[in-house]
């Protein structure tokens, strides 16, 4: 399939006509269009250099296997933060000051969860999938079904989540629409994946993460900087002007109740462990050590990130509460999501401005690009090429299969992004970590490690907890009160993952030790040659050639 | 080579000890050291506010980013030890895997 360079050109022609029809009606910062006009530019650029070199399914999935690991992870960082951690961990700050932290560092504590037990075995084991480790020694069948749904619920609830932040912040930044706001970046993310498949995507990760980085260290050292480099001095000053004074240095009303409080820890570290968008990068690298090191690189870059968020709320607190320029009607113009947006324009005017919000949209092309692409992965390495193809491991007809899955991935995308326009989706991305970490990352996390597993275990148990947290999620207060409107939640707690990480573990273990069939004795049996490959690397796929 | 053969070389018994030695501890550091703070922040916030020396720099504050700094440490510290220790002995089995191929 050729890239379409004439397509991509009137798609951009068509942003910039809109474009014009709304910067008649509403202040459009002209800075920002230019910046992200060639962000797009470049990042198409990259798609048709990519395309003409994406011609293997390991070049489709894994870009060759030839990204090194400080480039995977820098483009780990760029699929991670997304501009909903970005904006709403420093609108938090900005709302509740420490609260803001405690999710920054749920964020943070799955990576090294991920480098200690993950990482090198799974390179080691897998292809392009994580689903290619959990059937290593397993049915192929029942663990691909099992493992592509809870990838692409996984990966539907994040997509959703992001559709709808990347609509809202363009539609306030650029002025567009809401629709052709999610129309773009629908468009756009599958053009990258389509054609440049894992290489385009990576790199567009990568421009984004270097853009993220240096946009977020520019701003914490223009509000570092007016304290003296003190955090005291700064922490001094933020009491000082806002209206919950000494209380935003401690824990406010984020957390409220014990049980509430370690789901959520749970779901946080394990569910990173499990977020499929994360786990296929880690094919990209030539071998374990090069997965190792991209785990070092990637939770320093992100760790630093949200040390870099922190200030920036921190900032907003004291440069914008004093400044009634960004306040309508009492409130932050846009709401507290746009502190850091606001900020940028209170530190460095609108070339600040405009570059943030460049950066921005770009980081949320690069997220829901890696989330595409790994949805449309589980759906043809894991679906279509077990269930359809069988036997006949044809690879046109994979990636074939593959391209489709990533435009219908697309159309659903935009389409949910629509209808959940005027819903609260702050919830959505809590229920992915949580699913992640209640099906993928106990089915991922004992095939590994624990021998006795059998294909019972990992079904009927990774099937309970995808289940168990997808329902008590919406018997919650979250889907069942505020998004239902009844009076009462039926499940009384916000997050699940105790539960439901709990219930599949126990699930799973219960399942297999009761397993007495002589296919679960066989599967046993291959945990030793299964245990030397993940350990040594020996029978690991090896990068293609280029 | 037969995955037992491999099984039996005394470099394959002494990178799964070296392994095990470094991954559980690690992992339970930072385990431990994350519900710690989610705990406290559970039964205890309000101690959590309490200044670190007087000033306005909370206890809260200073354990959040403490932990942020201590993943990155805890990182590093493994890859320092997998270079060092682990890979070594990864090559040491694989050259003798291939040899006798």
């Amino acid at each position: 399939m050729k890239f379409n360079a004439p397509f991509a050109l009137i798609l951009s022609a068509m942003a910039t006509c809109a474009w014009a029809q709304a910067s008649s009606t509403k202040s459009v910062n002209t800075i920002a269009i230019i910046m992200f006009l060639a962000f797009v530019a470049v990042t198409l650029g990259i798609t048709w250099w990519a395309a003409r070199r994406t011609k293997t399914a390991n070049d489709f999935y894994a870009a060759g296997g030839g990204i090194t690991g400080f480039q995977n992870g820098l483009a780990i960082a760029g699929d991670y933060m997304s501009a909903a951690s970005f904006l709403g961990i420093a609108g938090l700050v900005y709302t509740s000051g420490f609260d803001g932290l405690i999710y920054a560092i749920g964020f943070l504590v799955g990576w090294p969860i991920v480098l200690l037990l993950i990482a090198e075995p799974l390179r080691n084991l897998g292809k392009y999938t994580f689903a290619d480790v959990a059937s290593f020694r397993l049915q192929q069948k029942p663990i691909r079904i099992l493992a592509a749904s809870g990838s692409l619920v996984t990966v539907i609830f994040y997509l959703i989540a992001q559709m709808v932040g990347a609509g809202k912040l363009i539609e306030l930044l650029f002025g567009l629409p809401y629709e052709v706001a999610v129309v773009i970046v629908g468009v756009l993310m599958t053009l990258y994946v389509t054609f440049g498949g894992m290489l385009a995507t990576t790199w567009v990760q990568l421009i984004k993460a270097i853009l993220l980085l240096s946009g977020a260290t520019l701003m914490a050292f223009l509000v570092m900087v007016q304290f003296g480099f003190s955090f005291e001095n700064m922490f001094a000053e933020a009491v000082k002007v806002h209206a919950k004074g000494n209380a935003i240095m401690a824990p406010g009303t984020l957390v409220s109740d014990p049980i509430s409080a370690i789901s959520l820890g749970i779901a946080l570290m394990f569910g990173t462990a499990g977020l499929p968008h994360i786990l296929m990068r880690f094919f990209t690298v030539k071998d374990a050590v090069q997965a190792r090191r991209s785990v070092f690189y990637a939770t320093g870059f992100i760790g630093y990130f949200y040390i870099l968020t922190f200030i920036i709320g921190f900032g907003a607190i004291i440069l914008l509460l004093k400044n009634p320029a960004y306040f309508t009607d009492g409130a932050l113009t846009g709401g507290a999501n746009m502190a850091a947006i606001h900020l940028s324009q209170a530190l460095g005017g609108d070339v600040l401005l405009g570059f943030i919000s460049a950066v921005a949209f770009a980081t949320i092309l690069a997220v829901v690009s890696g989330l595409t692409l790994a949805g449309s992965s589980a759906i043809s390495h894991d679906l279509y090429a077990t269930l359809v193809l069988k036997g006949d491991r044809d690879e046109k007809k994979e990636i074939r299969a593959s391209r489709i899955a990533t435009v219908c991935l697309g159309v659903i995308a935009v389409l949910l992004g629509i209808v959940f326009e005027k819903q609260n989706v702050a919830f959505m991305v809590g229920l992915a970590f949580c699913v992640a970490a209640s099906a993928n990352f106990p089915i991922l996390l004992l095939s590994m490690y624990w021998r006795k597993l059998t294909t019972r275990g990992a079904v009927v148990g990774g099937g309970l907890g995808l289940f168990t947290a997808v329902i008590l999620v919406v018997l919650g207060p979250t889907v069942w009160v505020d998004a239902f409107g009844f009076t009462e939640a039926i499940f009384p707690y916000k997050y699940p993952a105790l539960f439901s990480v709990s219930i599949a573990f126990i699930g799973i273990w219960f399942f297999s030790i009761t397993d007495k069939s002589a296919s679960a004795a066989a599967e046993q049996s291959l945990f030793d040659a299964q245990f030397v490959r993940s350990q040594t690397g020996i029978g690991a796929e090896e990068a293609s050639q280029h | 080579m037969q995955i037992d053969t491999i099984r039996q070389l005394p470099e394959y018994a002494a990178l799964t000890r070296a392994r095990k030695k470094i991954m559980w501890p690690l992992s339970l550091a930072v385990i431990v050291a994350y519900f710690a703070l989610i705990l406290t922040i559970a039964f205890e916030p309000a101690a959590l506010g309490n200044p670190v020396s007087g000033g306005v720099t909370s206890i809260g504050v200073v354990m959040g980013l403490g932990v942020i700094v201590f993943c990155m440490i805890i990182t590093g510290i493994y890859v320092y030890y997998a270079n060092r220790v682990l890979e070594p002995l990864a090559q040491a089995i694989r050259k003798k895997a291939e040899g006798n191929a």
